[in-house]
């Protein structure tokens, strides 16, 4: 499926967090994603780190790099009305439009939807600012953490007996607004390739991230209180989180059923936990839940993370080390399914990017070409679709308009 | 807003209108079949695991079908008359996601999980939690839902290049793939300079960003960083405005620095200012107040908080729906997309 998308076009004013990574997958399968930014202007992840050692400038961010690979940048000065008039005119040759601003910039810049659609009436259109595009808190401004909070996502994820936690994380960046909008994206598109029409697609990322905790919602709705549990589940008891040898390694594991309660017992060597009135069925299990996660923190204290995991797995017990993000790197599943992927940056190096987490008929997509450097396809791209010869785009260049 | 109209998929002209969707779900999938069938799709829920008595009405229907949704790995084993190859070879046209824990194949497919494992696997644990103490997930089965996404990004790819060239697709959604999808800056910061990041909690790590407790809860703040350097000021304009003790102090040179805001000290006496002026005020207020100012700061809502929330409301985002087991209503949210069109269009149509 790694050219699905080839014919698509798209002008792609989405910076910074959720947005990016919508395009990112589109262009991974074959759209053709032309990035705005500028000198005077830049994605603000250029700015921050992780930066290559030593490295200087624009193009040193492997945040920007993890982001916008497989994309084409194209440096245009937005402040000035030159770079808007050619930024319109590029809307007009392209299928997908899409930026993650606040609700009126686009406009400001003869870039809304209604504008676009009068000379392009088959686009399709993806705003996905904070809030959406109207309501009172329209022009309310958030990240990824603030809308987990606003959504009721952070207050639902930590420790019941200390403050909330939420997921460390921007989380709603990652998946629930990109991955809503990619939904929305690639329906419309077939709506266009059917009807010919186009639409505007509109995405709140609080409404997004508001959907991923649904059943607590309709929990509150009927008058419940749904709170924080830490890593505990209703689904399988004990399900904990445990410390093994070594400086901060963890081991997760849960027990759904009986079956899966035996198997523990040999793996765990547990004879004085399964010999114990209080861990004996399931009701009592649940009953006294904080001793048996007692009970078994100590049984494994003094295991290696790795092996523990594999000996519970080997049994039929869902266990799995708690992977950091260089242990993801290693992890034998995803070397083995082909997972990563080699890129080669000009400033960064080697870099390894995951792939799309699916395979169609065994086949991988995901990443190809590393990150563009900032304005690195503007002149081929004023070229080919704004017809500029390469005195103009001189011209245009000493102006800062293509900047 | 007005000046457009919304396209409702409702009526047999939604996107997916013209496919037909079976689902053979245990716990992942069914978030999948229900954006499948808000794009239009005609989706069936058939019994999982299927039984041997059952087995022969699953491949009646899936000769009429377009688009299978199973779970798979350990957790939901089919019969191996459902092999999905053989289903493949039977209906070359069918698109069949197969959603996993950990992928189709690889030494570690046929392990069991749960959600805490699968976040375990893949690596959103690990930045979860306080620093202090464990690894925590997030609440409320995200590993499932965010299969189920990228299950549904799969399958339409799928029906695009099935337009486009007339043949199916076997898809295989790894959740531990999934995951890794959301794990930030911690891989490059590895790639790039060795540093392994760790759960940081949501406590500041800098002054101005993370979570500050106010009269009734807390709120959740990002100001100084990621182009918000406008939003570090504003903040110390209001903290100046409203007289609260100290706050001229952090007009002082050395506050302008990310790399002092950073210390420890100066996390710990912005925690003391900031902490004053939030200690008696509510913290709806605060985000209105702080919005007014567009400071990036928000409640952290509880869900009944959620369910008022003047936006939301606004928006008309919750909808009483009869449960899909009791009938009984249940309130839920509205679909985390919309689509609108120009107004001449619909009139057309």
């Amino acid at each position: 499926m790694k050219d699905v998308l080839r014919g698509i076009r798209v002008l792609d004013f989405c910076w910074v967090g959720a947005g990016a990574l919508v395009t990112k997958l589109l262009a991974e399968h074959g759209a053709e994603v032309i990035k705005v930014e500028s000198h005077a202007r830049p994605d603000n992840l250029r700015l921050s780190p992780p930066y290559a050692p030593g490295a200087d400038g624009l193009d040193r961010s492997g945040y920007f790099a993890s982001r916008n690979n497989d994309k084409r940048s194209f440096a245009l000065n937005m402040s000035l009305p030159k770079a808007q008039e050619l930024a319109r005119e590029l809307a007009r040759q392209c299928d997908l439009v899409t930026n993650n601003f606040r609700p009126g910039v686009m406009e400001r810049w003869g870039l809304g939807y209604e504008d676009v659609s009068k000379t392009n009436p088959s686009v399709i259109y993806l705003a996905m600012s904070m809030q959406g595009a109207y309501g009172p808190h329209t022009n309310y401004v958030g990240f990824g953490s603030t809308i987990a909070a606003l959504a009721g996502l952070v207050h639902l994820s930590g420790q019941p007996s200390r403050e909330p936690v939420g997921t460390g994380t921007h989380y709603p960046d990652h998946i629930p607004s990109p991955g809503h909008a990619l939904v929305a994206v690639l329906a419309a598109i077939r709506r266009r390739e059917h009807t010919g029409r186009g639409a505007m697609i509109e995405v709140s990322q609080l409404e997004a991230t508001v959907n991923m905790i649904a059943p607590a919602i309709a929990d509150a709705a009927r008058g419940g209180e749904p709170a924080r549990n830490g890593n505990r589940s209703d689904l399988a008891c004990p399900s904990g989180v445990f410390r093994c040898r070594g400086e901060d390694e963890w081991c997760a594991l849960a027990v759904r059923d009986e079956e899966q309660w035996q198997a523990l017992d040999g793996a765990l060597d547990g004879g004085r936990l399964f010999d114990d009135a209080r861990f004996s069925s399931p009701e009592e299990r649940r009953a006294n839940e904080g001793e048996l996660e007692r009970a078994i923190a100590e049984l494994v204290s003094d295991r290696d993370r790795d092996e523990l995991a594999q000996s519970l797995q080997a049994v039929g017990v869902p266990a799995w080390p708690v992977l950091s993000s260089v242990d993801v790197l290693e992890d034998e599943q995803l070397r083995e399914r082909g997972f990563w992927r080699s890129l080669n940056h000009p400033v960064l190096g080697h870099i390894d990017a995951p792939a799309a987490p699916f395979r169609a008929d065994g086949q991988r997509t995901g990443p190809v070409r590393a990150a563009p450097m900032l304005g690195e396809h503007t002149r081929e791209l004023a070229q080919e679709l704004l017809g500029l010869s390469d005195a103009e785009i001189d011209a245009l260049t000493a102006e800062q308009v293509l900047w | 807003m007005p000046e457009l109209a919304p396209l409702s998929f409702a009526n047999g002209d939604g996107p997916l209108a013209d496919i037909s969707v079976l689902e053979l779900v245990g716990e992942f999938g069914s978030y999948a079949g229900e954006l499948l069938s808000g794009l239009g799709a005609q989706v069936r829920r058939l019994p999982h695991p299927v039984t041997a008595n059952e087995l022969e009405a699953v491949r009646q229907e899936l000769g009429e079908a377009d688009v299978l949704l199973r779970s798979g790995g350990a957790d939901a084993p089919e019969p191996p008359q459902l092999d999905p190859a053989a289903l493949r070879s039977l209906h070359p046209r069918l698109i069949q996601a197969i959603l996993t824990p950990f992928g189709s194949d690889g030494p570690k497919a046929g392990c069991p999980s749960t959600d805490l494992v699968r976040l375990a696997a893949g690596g959103l644990l690990w930045l979860g939690g306080y620093p202090d103490g464990e690894p925590v997930a997030p609440y409320g089965g995200q590993s499932t839902l965010c299969t189920a996404i990228f299950a549904v990004i799969a399958v339409l790819l799928a029906v695009l290049q099935r337009d486009h060239a007339g043949v199916g697709a076997t898809i295989d959604v790894s959740a531990q793939e999934v995951l890794i999808q959301a794990l930030e800056t911690s891989l490059p910061e590895y790639e790039l300079t060795g540093k392994v990041r760790r759960r940081a909690g949501s406590a500041p790590r800098e002054a101005g960003t993370g979570l500050y407790p106010c009269a009734d809860g807390y709120v959740s703040m990002v100001a100084g960083r990621l182009g918000t350097a406008r939003a570090w000021r504003r903040l110390r304009e209001w903290l100046v405005e409203e007289g609260v003790p100290g706050a001229e102090e952090l007009f002082e040179q050395r506050w302008e620095t990310l790399e002092f805001r950073q210390r420890p000290e100066a996390i710990a006496r912005f925690a003391e200012v900031f902490g004053a002026f939030t200690a008696i005020r509510g913290k709806l207020e605060l985000y209105l107040e702080a919005q007014q100012r567009s400071i990036a700061l928000a409640p952290v809502n509880t869900p009944a908080e959620v369910l008022v929330d003047p936006q939301l409301a606004a928006r008309e985002f919750f909808r009483q729906l009869p449960d899909g087991t009791t009938g009984e209503p249940r309130t839920v949210p509205s679909a985390p997309y919309r689509f609108w069109t120009e107004r001449d269009e619909v009139v057309a149509h």
